[in-house]
């Protein structure tokens, strides 16, 4: 078999969060009681009128920023033709010829190396109803309160090899909606999903293979098992002397397999043309520069930092720059410059995480600041107290913004570390336990153990476990 | 300039009745000879910037529209929804 | 002289004078259409409650409420505007049942200056038509000479105000639907600069080129009645921020240094010898009176119409796909599945007209065709607005015949679309330029058919033509539009 290559597009659609719906300022909700959140406006009644929400804009050129996209910050909407029932006005408003955002590009990373996908364009339009379908009801139920959710698709470049990249590409622009907070990111709701665009070609071919389209894939993890299936089946195509014919699949996700929709003969004709009922979208100059300037670092920016500066796992990192209060109290406590930044990242996605969990509070909603954590995170790097101690201590700084070094005098957590004191009662012990040094002498290496603990023990805790350890090994030795 | 009435009556969702689709052809047939004698302006399209477009603030109401009006013009109704004919998913 | 028969400015004095009431004003419009309606047939529905809606008005007179001019002057509604509880068909089967959950923004002012909603006018389908014979109801007949059209697409807003069946109505133009049948109807009408009146809950035939309009019997009524509509709306994101003065105010008979263009394209031989004679003779009245007559060339012209028919489609072709028999309106009765449910309806809901329209317009921007016809179409439409810019850098107002010929018979054009077409040549390029334009009457044809002069501005300059429109309405001694059939023999005569 020849070495083959997957090359795929994503186009995805995120529905924006804002108050009212992108044409009419009926409630942008879910799960309401079905068409209850409907107008004139947006169901389509004959003499309405569409009126762009200024958020949408707002939110669609932050998007636009965050993935390094030019800003066509003069366009206008247009309209594509097709009947179908969730569509009341049997034409979508959406943007053909010129995009609120044009070409630009995200950095993703994948198995710990980064890679650059281009973005072709983001624009607005607006989401369709909801069909609903019973097997005991011979007919279709339309639900039109969806209708003019706005929306934002994302189109990319066919600049993505594998359905590893794919999943990196989609969990990067999701964390990045988030961070903004521009969009809920609901997959269960529906409120990201996108089409994927497959075609293969054998390694080092210049020309791309022929496509096909596949429509329905409404989570991320559908994209990876899509694209793996469909490269599988139009390599198998291929190999078997056939070739791939361009046409619209749909992903049957419960099967694991996509079906045909149409070919390319019966493409539907939307029939795009200027939206004569809105004007043109003039955003000024120095609102398109106060937007770049309100975008935060995001995530996946984030990411390469604390990989590549920090040193931190890619896993570790991820779970760190996705979650904005993690990354936030992070980024604190690095700034501190106290501790190492992998023991600050062990305590967030350890004790941190855990006691946030538990409690359902978010970390701002903690007494945690950073300082203290830092404090604690030093105290325990230094040796000065044992981790079962520092456990203690967090447990305190979580719920009270208090010193730590406070608690530790407090609590006497203080282990000793000085080491006359330490040889002297290491010696002490080994006197005491005669037995259990010629054990060890004997091989019984685990006595090692029980003569640390007796030294703990006589110490009432206070010795210093990994000191005693050093001094109890160096005496057995001699 | 003959013009593929049948693909762009699909298009359209309309049927003609085979007992006019003579006529219709040719009244189809002549608007398009009227309508196609344009000069060939080789030029661009642009975008009117002189009037651009005023934004609405988002804001959302609570609703004045009951349900039961904005159903009460549909053809066929139930559970609250508007009925058609099965789709095929 | 009856009530009927006078303006809406007379009568609008008589009523603040207390001379008459509401409800007296609005019982004779009713018994007057008892009279003519069996022969005009200018209503598509009769609202049940005008005398309850005139009395409101009286009751508020009475007590001391300040009220607007045109309070308790009937007024008839074209029936593709939106109105909240009364039937809104655009005289289509599609819509014969569908009443609205809303009013359109225009019918708020309406209400808000307590006007008297008659009822609802008859039209051509959808607003396609230049005689209102493709109304799906009925035909509309032209008071002046029963057996011909009333023009269209607005017939029966303007055949109603020709036959004192209501005071003032409001039409829609979107290539001459409110001029045409003004002239042919013998009355004034006016196309207001696009963006100046709200077409929230207007029925969209073509989005970029319709525009709601005031008909009346003198060039005051519409000036009066556009000044209720006009304004900024922000349910209309094509509507015009600007600030709308009062028309009535500053209307004067003073044309003394009037600069009027007179485009020679406008005179060609398509037009019937007596309008362009009729036409010729008003400009130099008002040339008398001292306004700077100038000849001016508006050279693409000759493209307006064919420009008109592929912009105008290509929206409705849009426009109308919502009719689907899903949300309102005409479903077919038995079907097969989702696409016949589609086509059956629609095919059974629209005449033939509408389906010819949407198929051209489909057509245009199909895929292959849309830069040959659409994007060609928009292209000359720039060039056609730039020629009336700097015609206007000229002239400040352009006179032209409103439609080609008098009114003709009914059934005359209606089977060659192309010769219906034609009626609209004067009209569509205002549209097209989104310019604001005024027709009057302005003498007869031989056998008595009125004939109609348009007055063209620059965009928002309503004044200016009204004030010219106003003049030569002052020189020919105002315009007596209800012919004597409907004058005489009334119930009360």
């Amino acid at each position: 078999m020849k070495d083959y290559e997957v090359v795929v597009g994503l186009e995805v659609h995120a529905e924006l969060n804002t108050k009212s719906k992108i044409y009419c300022n009926c409630r942008n909700a879910f799960g309401l009681e079905v068409n209850t959140q409907v107008c004139p406006v947006c169901m389509g009644m004959p003499g309405t009128l569409p009126t762009l929400n200024e958020k949408v804009v707002e939110y669609a050129i932050r998007m636009g920023h965050a993935m390094h996209c030019q800003i066509n910050r003069v366009c206008k909407q247009d309209r594509k033709n097709y009947f179908y029932p969730d569509l009341p006005k049997a034409y979508q408003i959406s943007q053909a010829e010129v995009s609120l955002c044009g070409k630009g590009y995200l950095d993703v990373m994948v198995d710990g190396a980064m890679k650059r996908i281009g973005v072709e364009r983001i624009h607005i339009e607006e989401d369709a109803g909801k069909l609903l379908h019973d097997e005991s009801f011979s007919g279709s139920l339309v639900d039109l309160n969806r209708c003019g959710v706005p929306l934002i698709e994302i189109v990319s470049e066919p600049d993505i090899r594998s359905s590893a990249e794919a999943k990196a590409y989609l969990e990067t622009i999701k964390s990045i909606l988030q961070y903004l907070n521009i969009s809920d990111c609901k997959m269960q709701e529906g409120s990201i999903r996108c089409d994927v665009n497959v075609s293969v070609r054998e390694k080092g071919a210049t020309e791309f293979g022929t496509r096909c389209e596949m429509k329905n894939v409404n989570s991320f993890s559908a994209a990876v098992r899509g694209i793996e299936y469909e490269a599988k089946r139009q390599i198998e195509l291929l190999e078997s002397g056939g070739t791939v014919v361009q046409e619209t699949r749909r992903w049957d996700d419960a099967k694991g397999m996509s079906i045909v929709m149409r070919s390319k003969e019966d493409a539907q004709d939307y029939r795009y043309f200027p939206e004569p009922d809105l004007l043109t979208i003039v955003v000024p100059e120095e609102k398109v520069q106060a937007l770049k300037e309100s975008i935060p670092e995001l995530p996946n920016e984030k990411l390469q930092r604390y990989v590549f500066d920090f040193g931190l796992s890619q896993m570790d990192a991820t779970l760190i720059a996705e979650d904005l209060t993690r990354s936030a109290l992070f980024d604190a406590c690095v700034a501190l410059n106290r501790c190492k930044p992998k023991s600050i990242s062990n305590w967030i996605l350890s004790d941190i995480a855990k006691y946030t969990n538990e409690t359902g509070k978010t970390i701002p909603e903690t007494a945690l600041t950073p300082a203290n954590l830092t404090s604690l995170i030093e105290q325990v790097e230094q040796g000065v107290i044992s981790n079962a101690s520092a456990k203690k201590v967090f447990a305190v700084i979580v719920a009270e913004d208090k010193d730590p070094l406070k608690i530790i005098e407090e609590k006497g957590m203080k282990q000793n570390s000085d080491l006359g004191f330490l040889e002297q009662l290491a010696k002490d012990v080994l006197a005491a336990n005669e037995k259990s040094v010629n054990d060890y002498k004997n091989g019984k290496t685990n006595a090692l153990g029980y003569l640390v603990g007796q030294c703990m023990k006589a110490s009432k805790g206070k010795a210093n476990p990994g000191i005693v350890k050093e001094i109890v090994t160096q005496m057995l030795s001699e | 300039m003959k013009i593929d009435i049948a693909h762009i009556a699909k298009l359209s969702r309309l049927r003609i009745e085979p007992e006019k689709l003579e006529k219709f052809e040719t009244d189809m047939e002549a608007i398009v000879n009227m309508v196609d004698r344009l000069p060939d302006v080789t030029d661009e399209l642009t975008l009117d910037q002189d009037h651009p477009m005023h934004l609405r603030e988002d804001v959302a109401v609570e609703h004045k529209f009951r349900r039961d009006e904005m159903l009460s013009n549909a053809p066929e109704v139930q559970s609250g929804c508007l009925v058609v004919p099965k789709t095929v998913e | 002289m009856k009530l009927f028969e006078k303006s809406a400015a007379e009568l609008s004095a008589m009523l603040q004078k207390k001379e008459c009431s509401a409800v007296e004003l609005t019982q004779d419009v009713l018994d007057q259409i008892a009279v003519a309606e069996p022969q005009v047939g200018a209503y598509v529905t009769q609202c049940e409650d005008t005398l309850e809606q005139a009395k409101r008005v009286d009751d508020a007179r009475a007590n001391g409420e300040s009220l607007h001019p045109l309070a308790g002057i009937p007024i008839g509604i074209k029936d593709n505007i939106s109105t909240k509880g009364i039937r809104t068909t655009c005289s289509s089967r599609m819509l014969e049942n569908y009443v609205p959950p809303f009013d359109a923004t225009v019918m708020q002012s309406v209400h808000c200056a307590g006007m008297v909603i008659t009822g609802k006018m008859n039209m051509d389908e959808f607003a396609m038509g230049s005689s209102t014979e493709t109304s799906y109801f009925h035909q509309t007949h032209n008071p002046h000479k029963i057996d011909c059209v009333p023009g269209g697409s607005s017939g029966g807003s303007a055949a109603a105000v020709a036959a004192g069946e209501a005071i003032v109505t409001l039409g829609s133009d979107t290539g001459g639907s409110i001029r045409q049948p003004a002239s042919l109807c013998g009355v004034a009408g006016l196309k207001p600069t696009y963006g100046s009146v709200s077409r929230y809950g207007l029925v969209a035939f073509a989005s970029s080129l319709d525009q709601i309009g005031p008909i009346g019997k003198s060039v005051k009524d519409v000036a009066m009645l556009q000044s209720v509509i006009q304004g900024h709306d922000s349910m209309d994101a094509t509507s015009a921020y600007r600030t709308y003065t009062n028309l009535c105010d500053h209307l004067s008979g003073d044309v003394k240094g009037l600069r009027i263009g007179v485009p020679k394209e406008y005179f060609g031989d398509g037009i019937d010898t007596c309008v362009k004679e009729a036409v010729f003779a008003a400009i130099r009245q008002l040339e008398a009176q001292g306004a700077v007559i100038q000849e001016i060339s508006l050279p693409s012209t000759e493209y307006a119409i064919n420009t008109y028919y592929i912009i105008a489609s290509a929206e409705a072709s849009s426009n109308l796909a919502r009719f689907d028999g899903v949300k309102y309106g005409y479903r077919t009765a038995s079907y097969d599945g989702l696409t016949d449910m589609y086509e059956k309806t629609r095919s059974e809901g629209f005449g033939d007209e509408v389906k010819r329209r949407i198929m051209l317009g489909t057509f245009v921007l199909s895929s292959g065709f849309y830069d040959a016809y659409y994007k060609n179409a928009k292209l000359v439409q720039r060039k056609i607005t730039q020629e009336f810019q700097q015609a206007f850098q000229k002239c400040d107002v352009i006179i032209t015949p409103t439609a080609p010929s008098p009114a003709f018979r009914i059934g005359e054009n209606i089977n060659d679309p192309l010769k219906m077409y034609y009626n609209d040549v004067c009209t569509v390029t205002v549209n097209i330029a989104g310019l604001p334009a005024v027709s009057v009457p302005c003498g007869r044809s031989s056998d008595g058919l009125p004939l109609g002069m348009q007055l063209i501005g620059n965009a928002f300059a309503e004044q200016t033509i009204l004030n010219a429109a106003y003049s030569y309405e002052q020189i020919v001694g105002g315009f007596h539009v209800i012919p004597e059939a409907f004058c005489t023999g009334g119930a009360n005569a």
